[in-house]
């Protein structure tokens, strides 16, 4: 998968990422104002299969699964960071967006098209070197995203077609 | 009871899941009760349609509880109210209509839920149920519509941290303090995935609305659950006797991955400044700045404590001019209490508007939403950017005296010194 980056800073709280007054109209009343506190131009730029690149608590605040939904509907295929915030970590592999925890990381800026590789943890410049290591979703987590979230896990668990 | 030592969060997690666990472990755990509210509630309903399972299979208690947009501001509130509304009545679940109070507010209230208690609900600030000995937890849409489709869910044994508390707290110093003290030492994320575990002699002096102010905001730490050890207090108000609180309570010699130490005599009024609420300082520091708004009460402190702290700051005395305060009781019972006292008239002379009970404002949802550049206090829990309204508005965090006294002048002052 190819993306662009859009780095972004320590304790994006879910307010910043799907404020509430939103909230009751949901998904897409949501895409224009996904992170407009702290990006105003997120929603413009975004593309299907950019990624997240984040510091520490990533998802801070409130239990809104709104918020990684609408990352996802806008076209945010993987969410690195430095740690998650729990209720987020959950949300988002219940819905199938993919998180990853840095353990490495070179430079990387905002902007950069890079190529990434969910499985083996591993970030790629556009030459195709190694910029960055990091720990994707193991054991049921994974099995949740390899159904593409809860929903369909469930389904399969509960044998309903 | 048990081989190993267990703290709350590790008794009440085994207990819920039948198993002997601790921290660290993985158990699928059925709750004893689940609650959502109007604005989690339809989204929770449509995945439950999504799985296309016909009927529920979680036997818990299960509660519908109109509280975050209420009265309805839109079309899509009013929808929303109806959606859950229908469902609960066709399924008979129990439906709590708006009105009543905010969801963790009642059921402390009510006695809907008890100490020792696994409840799972729609909403981060589940931990407020803390206050009392349960171990309330905030879980997303498709987490509790796993609940609601497998009678189950998954959870991980948090690790605990202990907070033990001692002296007493000084005037104009509240519940509020104790806990914005306690962000300033654990930050953002200083408990994420972790419970923590109130403890220490300073306990049997506060009420359970101090102690609902403390809990409510341990998940600006990040913590999964926020609990207070139960006392004779709670035991009282349960009407539950010491030898099963002692039950509830964490044994002797049980494992804590940290300890902080927090002495009620030696806090004095704090204050969390934009943009995060464990940005904590003294309200000393922040004398003098200008706010356009002040709002009390929500989920963290619209009891009746609040009120009657906020009344006797304002009680003969007129908010600043252009200055709004906004007063929201947090339920019925606390509006019909206020209004008993006489309280009510305090905050009317006083040029408050009185708001129904609601979520309101507190997340930017309606009656006080901020505009462009202006600046509140409110004893809520979040300042986050844009939390309550406009991305160019800030939010200051303290506590009720604190923020009923910035509206005598427009301006923050340090009630230790200037009331």
């Amino acid at each position: 998968m190819k993306g662009r980056v859009f780095l972004i800073g320590d304790n994006i709280d879910t307010d910043v990422i799907a404020p509430a007054g939103y909230l009751h109209l949901g998904i897409p009343a949501l895409r224009d104002h996904v992170l407009e506190a702290v990006r105003p131009d997120f929603h413009t730029l975004v593309r299907p299969g950019d990624i997240i690149v984040a510091g520490k608590n990533f998802g801070y605040g409130s239990s809104r699964e709104q918020a990684p939904a609408v990352l996802k509907d806008i076209g945010i295929s993987l969410i690195l960071a430095r740690s998650f915030a729990r209720i987020f970590f959950r949300n988002s592999i219940n819905i199938g967006l993919p998180l990853g925890i840095i353990k490495d990381l070179n430079s990387v800026k905002d902007g950069d098209i890079v190529d990434y590789d969910i499985e083996s943890g591993k970030l790629y410049d556009d030459s195709g070197n190694i910029i960055a290591l990091f720990a994707g979703p193991t054991g049921p987590l994974s099995e949740i995203l390899a159904e593409g979230g809860m929903v369909n896990f469930i389904k399969m668990k509960l044998g309903i077609k | 009871m048990s081989d190993h030592p267990k703290t709350m969060a590790e008794k009440i997690l085994s207990r819920a899941s039948g198993k002997s666990s601790i921290a660290g472990d993985y158990v699928w755990a059925v709750p004893d009760l689940v609650y959502l509210n109007d604005l989690m509630g339809p989204v929770a309903l449509s995945v439950i349609r999504k799985i296309g399972i016909g009927k529920i299979n979680y036997g818990g208690k299960l509660i519908f509880i109109v509280d975050h947009i209420y009265p309805p501001k839109d079309v899509s509130s009013a929808n929303n109210i109806k959606i859950i509304r229908e469902y609960a009545e066709e399924n008979n679940f129990v439906f709590i209509q708006g009105g009543e109070g905010i969801e963790h507010t009642v059921l402390i209230e009510k006695k809907l839920i008890r100490p020792g208690d696994l409840a799972v609900g729609t909403d981060s600030h589940t931990v407020t149920l803390g206050a009392v000995g349960c171990m309330g937890v905030g879980m997303g849409i498709t987490d509790v519509s796993a609940i609601m489709a497998l009678g189950k869910n998954w959870f991980l044994v948090p690790e605990s941290i202990q907070i033990d508390l001692i002296g007493r707290l000084r005037k104009y110093v509240s519940g509020k303090d104790i806990i914005l003290s306690v962000l300033k030492i654990l930050k953002e994320d200083g408990a994420n995935y972790m419970s923590m575990e109130f403890h220490g002699e300073a306990i049997r002096h506060l009420s359970i609305d101090q102690r609902m102010a403390i809990a409510n905001m341990t998940v600006e730490a990040g913590a999964k659950a926020g609990m207070i050890e139960p006392d004779e207090l709670v035991g009282r108000f349960f009407d539950i006797d010491e030898e099963d609180l002692k039950n509830v309570r964490s044994d002797e010699g049980s494992h804590f991955a940290q300890r902080v130490d927090i002495d009620l005599d030696s806090i004095g009024p704090q204050i969390a400044v934009p943009y995060s609420p464990a940005n904590v300082h003294d309200v000393k520091e922040y004398v003098g700045v200008r706010v356009d708004q002040v709002y009390i009460g929500n989920c963290a402190n619209g009891t009746i404590t609040d009120l009657r702290e906020a009344a006797e700051v304002l009680r003969n005395r007129t908010v600043a001019k252009g200055v709004k305060l906004i007063i929201v009781p947090g339920s019925r019972d606390i509006y019909r209490q206020a209004l008993k006292e006489g309280l009510i008239d305090v905050f009317l002379d006083a040029g408050a508007v009185i708001s129904p009970p609601n979520c309101g404002a507190c997340a930017g949802l309606h009656m006080g939403v901020l505009g462009d550049g202006e600046t509140a206090i409110s004893n809520t829990n979040r300042n986050f950017k844009g939390r309550m309204g406009s991305p160019e508005s800030r939010v200051y965090l303290a506590n009720t005296y604190v923020a009923a006294a910035a509206a005598l002048d427009g301006r923050i002052i340090d009630p230790e010194a200037s009331l």
